[in-house]
């Protein structure tokens, strides 16, 4: 067995030596008094169904309650968590971690190998679609080889696996609580992290209390030992207005998604942080098997046919970035920057390939025609839960462009409602319609793009494209042996989406804090950049 | 009756109110059918180096964040808040009338179950009900106009039964029956038009309603689909920038206040006629 990886658990104690002094009136490495205690009023945008789940607006506030198996840190290197090391067979299909002894779950339950064993059948079983989709058909089976040590086994070898379960997907939950009924985990759900769950008021918010008897702090932490704070009230505050103001009027200590209007107001008034989220960007999939854009050519029109880069540099207010590669974000490892400059802004591009594809004739309010048919897109967005007011604006944006080249879209915000029920889904629902998926690696390309078949169906593929060849490359890259050759497999095959045109980049997926000056280590972990609240503290 | 009719027109005419709720209704009007007589630009016309620009000559509303001229897409969206309130109203309208009717000359156990549903109906906010069909059936225009109009329905049909009920006692009606009108004729000729007389200014006022309400689900973002100008909508794209582009609310709000109330005014002012007329 070779030994890939090993990290020891104290690996992190340099780093946080200095901010370790958690007593009542330290000094603070920002200036004024460090107070122990206090309650950090968090006004954050959407409420999730669950508190935990496979939603990112899950794992953000799961990711304060529970504990995963390793972390990654600000250079995306994985490092020591709930397992303190870990150790690769040569032939990539075992992995064994050594687990920090002695931590419990905040019922009481032992957090031991079993126990992470147990959670890794939970997923499996459904318990967490996103947590199964980013290791299936890898993954084999979780044992316990005894107390501290826990042995996972794949299929076949998947060079992401670390980066993937580092996600708040993986959280840790107690097995003892997890044979309560599904509802009482959903409100309730029961870790080892740094708070717990004390009331959901729900439509309002949250209530997390600290965990006295923390003691399994990650290596990325700023501090040893429990919280500081004693409180977490995690606002639901839906209204990016109000959110904003809330800081201004102190109703709150720190907020979530800065209003890219406010962005530079924030910016002299607060401490402010972005973090360009990795996985797939916000971009917009174009139905492959049905309609329009069965043909390649009018894809491709669609994607040369708007400035995309002008729209978003405009209803962003400059502040989010544009992203031309559709599958794969600017953040993330194995990024293909040189497909991202494919389709720029092309008019007369857009105009030869719409003709060559037979689209030659226009009606009386200038949309082209074929066969007495429109050029018509129904473009469905979820409003509200993905895509914010500047978004939107985006996609009207876009709209009166692509109508110059002949294209009829017609938006169609759905309600979250609308979202959740599905009513938007499947290949006669739409023509186009825009996701992200954040992710800490490229494997992502495997969640959404493996292909959708009877036998074995993936409804993340909203595209609906199947591409044996893609399929072939990123299963390439997710088997291969170093991170330079996954990287090569990975390029290509955002060379192959690309090329291909089943989607149409647009934007990156950014999440920003804003936070009062007297708070400080208010922190965005880096697999999908939630807000960590574990070493915050206020200073007087 | 005309003897009093007469000075009461001539006061109508030197009322200020009057005259500016009548000339503000006439330039929606024109809006609504002829919006290139009030503006030259495209509502939807997008220029990106012209964002967020505050009120000036060559933009008297200002832009939006897609650099649209805010005025011109106010004037444009006088059809689609018009047409709403109408759609509305007369939806209402309609239901009312046959509910009414029923209810009014049926009498009796008819009378009574139609009436206790109607109170029930009356009981629930519009705007609940409104979303309660937004829900099941999705937002759309015509979703919208059928939300409104069914949610302002039972208002309406309790005044109609109410009018049917008092009608059908005045005495011209017992002296139609009395000369031996068929009940049919006696509906058509005397019951309908004079049960439906005051209606006439409600319907004016609840245009106005309508408007506001539709206003509030398209703020709501349960309205009209983008990039409707819709003055709700206009409401709600707006917002997210109250605190730095301030005319974006401001305007928008403004016009629709100064329709609605322009609509009341109207409609107050015609309800006092018709009740002057029918003295």
């Amino acid at each position: 067995m070779r030994i890939r990886h090993v990290v020891a658990a104290a690996s992190g104690a340099l780093l946080v030596a200095s901010l370790a002094a958690c007593g009542g009136g330290a000094a603070a490495s920002g200036g004024g008094e460090k107070v122990q205690g206090g309650t950090i009023v968090y006004g954050h945008e959407q409420e999730p169904p669950c508190i935990f789940g496979g939603w990112v607006q899950q794992a953000y506030i799961s990711r304060n309650i529970l504990d995963s198996v390793v972390t990654m840190a600000d250079d995306g290197s994985i490092k020591p968590w709930l397992a303190t090391a870990w150790k690769i067979s040569d032939d990539g299909l075992t992995y064994t971690f050594t687990l920090k002894p002695g931590v419990k779950f905040t019922d009481g339950t032992a957090l031991d190998a079993q126990a992470v064993a147990d959670n890794f059948a939970y997923w499996e079983k459904g318990g967490n679609s996103t947590a199964k989709v980013s290791i299936d058909p890898y993954f084999k089976a979780a044992r316990a080889i005894d107390a501290t040590h826990l042995e996972v086994t794949l299929n076949k070898p998947y060079l992401p696996l670390l980066q993937m379960i580092s996600q708040a997907y993986f959280g840790i939950q107690s097995p003892t609580a997890l044979k309560r009924s599904d509802q009482l985990n959903c409100e309730d759900p029961i870790g080892s992290g740094a708070f717990k769950v004390q009331e959901w008021k729900h439509g309002q918010e949250v209530v997390l209390t600290k965990n006295p008897d923390y003691t399994s702090w990650p290596a990325t932490a700023k501090h040893e030992g429990p919280a500081i704070v004693d409180t977490v009230r995690w606002k639901f505050l839906n209204d990016a207005v109000s959110r904003y103001s809330s800081l201004a009027t102190g109703e709150t200590n720190v907020i979530y998604d800065v209003p890219t209007v406010n962005w530079k107001d924030a910016k002299t008034k607060y401490d402010v942080q972005q973090y360009i989220t990795p996985g797939k960007p916000v971009s917009i999939y174009l139905n492959t098997v049905n309609g329009i854009f069965t043909d390649k050519s009018v894809r491709q029109a669609f994607a040369y046919g708007a400035d995309r880069k002008a729209a978003v540099e405009a209803a962003f207010h400059g502040v989010i970035p544009y992203e031309g590669n559709p599958s794969v974000s600017q953040s993330t490892p194995g990024y293909n920057a040189s497909v991202a400059g494919a389709y720029a802004f092309d008019q007369p591009k857009a105009n030869e390939l719409l003709d060559q594809a037979g689209w030659t004739t226009r009606d009386a309010a200038g949309y082209r025609t074929k066969d007495g048919k429109q050029l018509a897109v129904k473009f469905t967005y979820p409003a509200g839960s993905v895509f914010t007011t500047e978004g939107a604006t985006v996609l009207q944006i876009l709209q009166q462009q692509w109508k110059q080249v002949g294209f009829n879209v017609t938006l169609i915000p759905e309600t979250q409602a609308e979202t959740f029920a599905g009513k938007y889904s499947g290949p006669k629902a739409y023509d186009a319609q825009p996701w992200y998926w954040t992710s800490p690696s490229s494997a992502i390309l495997w969640i959404v793009w493996r292909p959708d078949t009877k036998e074995s169906p993936n409804g993340s593929n909203s595209a609906f494209y199947n591409n044996d060849q893609l399929s072939t490359v990123i299963q390439a890259g997710n088997s291969a042996a170093t991170t330079e050759e996954a990287n090569a497999k990975y390029a290509e095959a955002q060379q192959i989406i690309q090329d291909n045109a089943p989607a149409v980049g647009l934007y990156t997926q950014t999440t920003s804090i804003a936070s009062a000056r007297n708070l400080h280590d208010v922190w965005l972990e880096k697999s999908q950049g939630e807000p960590v609240f574990a070493d915050a503290y206020f200073t007087k | 009756m005309t003897a009093i009719a007469l000075p009461y027109r001539a006061a109508l005419r030197l009322r200020p109110a009057t005259v500016v709720s009548v000339l503000v209704v006439a330039v929606l009007v024109v809006a609504l059918i002829a919006p290139g007589l009030l503006t030259t630009r495209d509502p939807n016309a997008i220029d990106l180096q012209s964002t967020l620009l505050s009120p000036s000559w060559s933009h008297w509303f200002g832009t939006d964040d897609a650099g649209r001229d805010l005025y011109t897409r106010v004037v444009y969206g006088t059809r689609e808040s018009f047409g709403i309130g109408l759609g509305a109203t007369a939806l209402a309208m309609v239901i009312a009338i046959v509910l009414g009717f029923v209810a009014g000359l049926a009498r009796g156990f008819v009378d009574t179950v139609l009436s206790r549903i109607l109170d029930v109906a009356f009981a629930f906010p519009v705007l609940l009900l409104a979303l309660l069909l937004i829900a099941i059936r999705g937002p759309s225009l015509g979703t919208v106009i059928v939300a409104v109009g069914i949610g302002s329905a039972p208002g309406y049909a309790r005044m109609v039964r109410g009018q049917v009920l008092h009608v059908r006692q005045a005495g011209y009606i017992q002296a139609s029956h009395a000369l031996g009108h068929t009940r049919w004729a006696v509906i058509r000729q005397h019951l309908f038009p004079n049960a439906m007389r005051p209606l006439v200014a409600m319907m004016t006022l609840g245009i106005g309603q309508s408007i506001v309400w539709a206003s509030g689900l398209a703020f709501l973002g349960l309205g009209v689909a983008p990039p409707s100008p819709e003055w709700g909508a206009l409401l709600d794209a707006g917002r997210a920038a109250i605190t730095t582009s301030p005319w974006l609310e401001i305007l928008p709000g403004l016009v629709i206040v100064v329709a609605t109330l322009a609509l009341t005014s109207l409609g107050r002012t015609l309800q006092h006629r018709l009740e002057g007329a029918a003295r």
